[in-house]
């Protein structure tokens, strides 16, 4: 009993129902097997159940003033702040603010929120590498649940959303570069373009709900193939 | 008839559709019919979908529409696909030439890339920015830092070295820092590639006076608790009032408060302490009140 059929169970997906069933007997006698997959079941369900901690009042105050201040630093002013790169200065600090802060991340463990597990180890073998595509699912759906639920008049909201949708998005595109996985590392960067758009201040109602659809466009585009590509559909695109 | 006959069936008669309603119906509902069945096309051979996106990048719809139509091009493994991408981006204007320019970078084909650098030559300063973003979509650092290493005006090495930052792409930028008259872009590159140790060089050198004031402050984004040290030399080392105003600015951003305490503490200039105590007050330090006490009473 290999660890992708049982991942494979996990999700109730892609398992006849004479395979399920045979999985349910070899938990039931299996010892080893059963603890194979309570291993697994533990994996997945930090996966899973990962939410985007709201941060503390006062520590979202700390990073509105260390974004002021870096501001006030700043030397040049963008012409157009919304495309400009000073705007992945912000990214920069958020990054780091979100790194002490709070652990945001879909690779938070489940037993234990401080321990952050690095995500290269995720793909260093094909069981991983099944991990990681699992783990970018969950992203892109999250992040697209995320973006149609949070009303664009809730500024803050919107805000705190972003910048745990660009950490996590900075995560996996830094995995899938090492990975030589160069076509999702390229459409992660370009979904941080659209993102740091979104997170603009300046930005109108209108232009944030094109971008906004813009981007649920691609996020479906790019599940859809991962999808795909995960069923082993190999005369498509 | 297998699934993929079924898909492409589907998306004939979705598409067609699109096209009876385009009469009678909102254009909003219209567009949104022809963006889903654009979305399914990822799930059909390219070789098949690829004659309906072009359809839909000659015909009249609109740019929403288009836009989609130009993300399923860049993720269609067909040099095909490339090459309209950059027929898009020749051919087309405003905010469909951006993002065409951007999904070549999504795309990530090295022929196509390479037709980015004429589109540079001869667009403007959107254009410009259009082709510097999708170079760092697709991580291809020669690229910018041959666009740097050309630019003569100030704003576009700015826009370049920035993207460079973006990228990562440190000993690129390094190999820039002594390119005349443009300390204050690569300044704010070193802080975009915390590039801390570039910073603290330029701090401590004082043959360039601007660009140390720069260095100075930047060092206390970049660099936080580590810049304390740095930074209290600095201050120690110099009468000069606006190296020691950038100093406290930095120290600031830092929110380095046990440095200016300990200034605070050393110094027995009553101007200087008052400038201190400022800052302290700006920082919210929790030694605040403990000093105010102090001096309130008379001590020092």
């Amino acid at each position: 009993m290999n660890d992708e059929k049982l991942t494979l169970y996990y999700y109730n997906d892609g398992l006849s129902r004479d395979e399920r069933q045979q999985v349910v007997n070899m938990l039931a006698s299996e010892q080893d097997v059963a603890k194979r997959y309570q291993s697994i079941c533990r994996q997945l369900d930090s996966l899973a159940e990962v939410e985007v901690a709201t941060a503390p009042p006062d520590m979202v105050e700390r990073w509105h003033e260390s974004i002021n201040r870096a501001a006030r630093a700043a030397v040049v002013v963008s012409p157009k702040p919304v495309l400009h790169t000073w705007s992945f200065i912000w990214g920069a600090a958020i990054t780091a603010a979100l790194a002490i802060g709070i652990g945001i991340g879909i690779y938070v463990s489940g037993d234990n929120a401080s321990e952050v597990i690095v995500p290269n180890t995720l793909v260093t073998s094909s069981r991983n590498s099944n991990a990681f595509v699992r783990g970018l699912q969950v992203h892109l759906r999250e992040s697209e649940q995320g973006l149609s639920a949070t009303p664009f008049n809730s500024t803050a909201d919107r805000t705190l959303l972003i910048m745990s949708i660009i950490e996590q998005n900075r995560l996996f595109e830094r995995v899938a570069q090492q990975n030589d996985s160069d076509g999702l590392a390229r459409v992660l960067r370009s979904f941080e373009l659209v993102l740091v758009r979104l997170a603009a201040d300046d930005i109108s109602a209108q232009e944030a709900a094109e971008l906004q659809t813009k981007l649920l466009f691609e996020l479906n585009v790019v599940l859809t193939k991962l999808a795909r590509d995960t069923s082993d559909e190999s005369q498509t695109i | 008839m297998n699934t993929s006959t079924k898909i492409v069936t589907t998306l004939v008669v979705l598409l067609s559709t699109s096209l009876a309603f385009a009469q009678d119906e909102d254009i909003g509902e219209k567009d949104e019919l022809k963006i889903a069945a654009l979305e399914a096309l990822i799930m059909v051979p390219p070789e098949q979908a690829l004659p309906r996106v072009r359809k839909i990048l000659e015909g009249n719809s609109s740019d929403d529409v288009k836009e989609s139509a130009l993300f399923i091009l860049s993720q269609m493994d067909l040099p095909e696909a490339q090459t309209l991408l950059v027929e898009t981006a020749r051919t087309s204007e405003g905010a469909l030439q951006e993002e065409a320019i951007q999904m070549i970078g999504v795309g990530g084909d090295p022929a196509a890339l390479s037709a980015l650098k004429g589109m540079y030559e001869v667009g403007d300063i959107d254009i410009r920015q259009a082709v510097l973003e999708a170079l760092m979509i697709a991580h291809d650092v020669d690229a910018v830092m041959e666009i740097a290493m050309a630019a003569e005006a100030e704003a576009e090495f700015e826009a370049a070295v920035e993207m460079l930052a973006v990228m990562d792409a440190t000993e690129e930028l390094r190999s820039l820092r002594d390119r005349p008259g443009m300390s204050g872009a690569l300044i704010e590159a070193f802080i975009i590639s915390d590039d801390a140790e570039t910073l603290r060089e330029f701090a401590l050198d004082g043959s360039n006076k601007e660009r140390q004031l720069e260095a100075i402050e930047a060092l206390g984004i970049v660099d936080g608790d580590q810049a304390g040290a740095t930074l209290m030399s600095i201050y120690q080392g110099t009468d000069d009032e606006e190296i020691r105003g950038a100093v406290l600015d930095g120290m600031l951003i830092a929110d380095y408060d046990d440095g200016i305490l300990e200034l605070y503490r050393a110094s027995s200039d009553p101007t200087e302490k008052t400038e201190l105590l400022e800052y302290l007050t700006m920082m919210d330090s929790e030694a605040l009140w403990e000093i105010i006490d102090a001096a309130l009473e008379g001590e020092d």
